[in-house]
This record gives C-alpha cells, structure tokens and sequence, in this order.
C-alpha cells in the first residue's frame, strides 16, 4: 500500500467516522472478508458467495453503516489478466451511503463452471436491471431474479458480449422488433388497468409489434 | 397611312393562348413540386439529431429550401432523416419506419454513424443504414455541420429533378430484406 493511500473512508461528522481498517475487520469476523489487493485506491472487499447476500444485508442495515444505495452489479472477466490465478468471473457492488456518504465495494469471484449468484432484487430494487444487464453482457446468472431476460442486446442474440472471449465485432441481427410488452402490460394492469386487445401483428412473423390497448380500471 | 397587317394566326391551336400556358414534361413539373416541398422525418437518435435542431432554426433556416414542415409521423412524410448511431436492437424499428413512409420517399443517413457506424466498430451497431433501408444521400461528419445538411438537401433535390416518375420504383419487405 503506498504511502499516499488514505485508509479512512470519508465521512461526514454524522457518521463519526468508521475506520476502513475497523469495518474490514468487522466484515472479516463475520463474513470471512478480505480487503481485495487489485483495488489500491478505495476500499474494495472479497466475499464468498454463501456470504455474499448476508454480507451486503448487514452493510445496509447495520446502523452505524446503513449503504442504502446500490451503485451498480457489474461483471468482470479476468480471462488472460496478468497474473491471475482462481476464478474467471467476478461480480462486483458499489455501494454507498446516502446517510453517511461513504462508499464500499463488495466482490464476489465466479467460476466459469458454476456461474451463479444469488440475487439481490429483494434488497435492492435497481438490482434487477443490473443484474438483467451484467447477466446480458457476461452471462452470470442471478439465481433467484424474477425476470433473468437480456436487458442490452436483442431477443435473438446468442452468447456475451462483453466475456473477453466474445469476438467484439461479431455483428448479430435482429429480424423482430423486440417488444417490451410484458413487463409494460403487468406494470399497467397493477395499476388497475385492463387489456384489452393486443395491437397489430408483423405480416411476416405473427409476433407483436405494438403496445397492447389498454383502458383504465379502478383507481389504485 | 399604312397599315400594317396582324400577324396570321398560328396553325398550332395552343400559340393563341399566349402567355397564359407553358407547357413543359410532366416529370419536369412533378419533380419542381416534390423537391421544393420535402416534409422530413428526422429519425434522431444521437448527437447529429442536436445538429438537425440547428438546420430547422432561423440561424440556418432549411425552410429556405422548402423542407421545414417537419413531421413527427411517418404517414406524414417524404424524406427520413437518420440522424444518430442505429444499433441492430433499433434496425428493425427503423425498417418498420421507412415501410410505414408513403411513396415517394426518400432518405438522408447524416454523420459517420448512420453513413457507417462510425467509430462503434462492435457488436452492437448497424455498420451502416444502407444495410437496413435504402440510403438516397449520405452526409460525412461527426456531426456534420448545419451547411452539410444543407447541402445534402440541394443534392437531393438535384436528385429528385432527374428522376423520372414512370420508373418510380416500389420498394417493399422483399427488396429491403434481399
């Protein structure tokens, strides 16, 4: 660690300032955390994970920490990265005090032969775009994510694109347009609306093309 | 005192009516009428969509060309304009877009991006609009300036006025997916 690296997380006076080296301890008694040695300039943990959702619970609810706000779920692809050894893959969630504002960094490693992850869409609800998208682009899945369909890239693509492996101009077409309906028909109808006729079909494929026709039922 | 006899009358019926008629071809006066009153959709998805702004506002002024009456459907209007990066998610809706386009119509890829893809040499971007609709003229830039827009317009209608409209071709599903 050079010299210049400050290991205190900043903080406001409301947080009393919690040490980095105190929190890393904490998480390292219950959690089996380390501090991850890539990250040399902000405060960057590895978990487990059978750890990984323990871990992120506590680090939002604990009260002197309260990280209420999920930054992203991001995936990296350590294929042919020098000098590493283990894992491919490893997934990655900065988070943040809005109360506190420090920030933390919570790591899984993934093995490309049990991709998996559970989710966190229950703790936090922009998780389940993010993971949408990083399973998307790398192709980690999120065991228990409602609704695990590509978020970036069209219905009909196959493969990740952003896995170091994927030939990154390999172009892939899409022959039909790619409805979002279903996610759109349910946020309507939980809003009290009914459907009523699904609208206009492409002449050449029968799929959807158009929003559904909706009308509005009771006020929720 | 003389006087000097009228002129005899024309044996071509037409020459009495002096001025009041000029006859001409028809493609000459049917292309005059659809080059000066271009209705464009601008397709906008990116930077050159900012650029496009410019083109309709009094600084540059494209209604000096007779295409200002921008349209927001494409029932509505003659002349697409793709302004921006397309990716293959987007292709498809483009496509439907220029089908839904009555004919004539034409179309005007602006900036490096609808021309080629420009720098977005990756998976995800169409490397070209030429390879999901027809392209009449293409505009170079990154965005390209207001007066490049201008020009294509002027080249357009240059375009336009050598067309003949017997050999007005029909393009559908067929043609675009050949």
């Amino acid at each position: 660690m050079s010299a210049t690296h400050d290991s205190t997380i900043p903080s406001t006076p409301l947080a009393a300032g919690v040490p980095a080296d105190a929190l890393l301890a904490r998480l390292a008694e219950r959690f089996q955390a380390v501090r991850d040695p890539l990250d040399r300039w902000d405060l960057t943990v590895l978990v487990a994970r059978e750890q990984m959702r323990d871990c992120l619970r506590f680090l939002r609810d604990e009260p002197d920490l309260r990280f209420d706000m999920l930054l992203d779920v991001s995936g990296v692809d350590y294929l042919a990265f020098p000098g590493h050894r283990g894992a491919r893959f490893a997934v990655q969630y900065p988070l943040k005090s809005t109360a506190f504002r420090h920030r933390i960094r919570v790591k899984v490693m993934v093995d490309e032969n049990d991709c998996t992850v559970p989710s966190v869409h229950d703790l936090w609800k922009i998780a389940d775009w993010s993971e949408r998208e990083t399973w998307d682009q790398y192709g980690i899945v999120f065991a228990g994510h409602p609704n695990l369909k590509r978020l970036l890239n069209h219905h009909e693509f196959s493969g990740h694109p952003l896995r170091k492996d994927y030939p990154c101009q390999k172009r892939q077409k899409l022959s039909v347009n790619d409805p979002m309906d279903d996610q759109l028909e349910a946020r309507l109808v939980a809003r009290g609306y009914t459907v009523v006729e699904r609208g206009d079909r492409d002449l050449g494929t029968g799929a959807i093309t158009h929003s559904a026709a909706v009308t509005p039922g009771a006020t929720p | 005192m003389t006087f000097r006899n009228p002129p005899a009358p024309p044996k071509v019926p037409e020459l009495n009516l002096g001025e009041a008629f000029v006859t001409t071809r028809l493609d000459a006066v049917v292309n005059w009428a659809r080059r000066n009153s271009l209705w464009p959709y601008p397709f906008g998805t990116a930077c050159c969509a900012i650029e496009f702004m410019g083109v309709v506002s009094s600084q540059f002024d494209i209604s000096r060309f007779g295409a200002e009456l921008v349209r927001f459907s494409p029932r509505q209007a003659d002349l697409m304009i793709i302004a921006g990066t397309i990716t293959y998610k987007m292709a498809p809706v483009l496509r439907r877009t220029y089908e839904q386009m009555c004919e004539p119509k034409w179309v005007i890829a602006a900036g490096a991006c609808a021309t080629s893809g420009g720098f977005y040499d990756c998976y995800c971007t169409v490397p070209g609009m030429d390879e999901v609709i027809p392209v009449d003229i293409y505009i170079a830039g990154c965005p390209p300036r207001p007066e490049a827009y201008l020009e294509a317009i002027l080249q357009l209608q240059t375009k336009i006025g050598n067309e003949a409209i017997r050999e007005t071709q029909v393009i559908g599903r067929e043609a675009v997916n050949a």
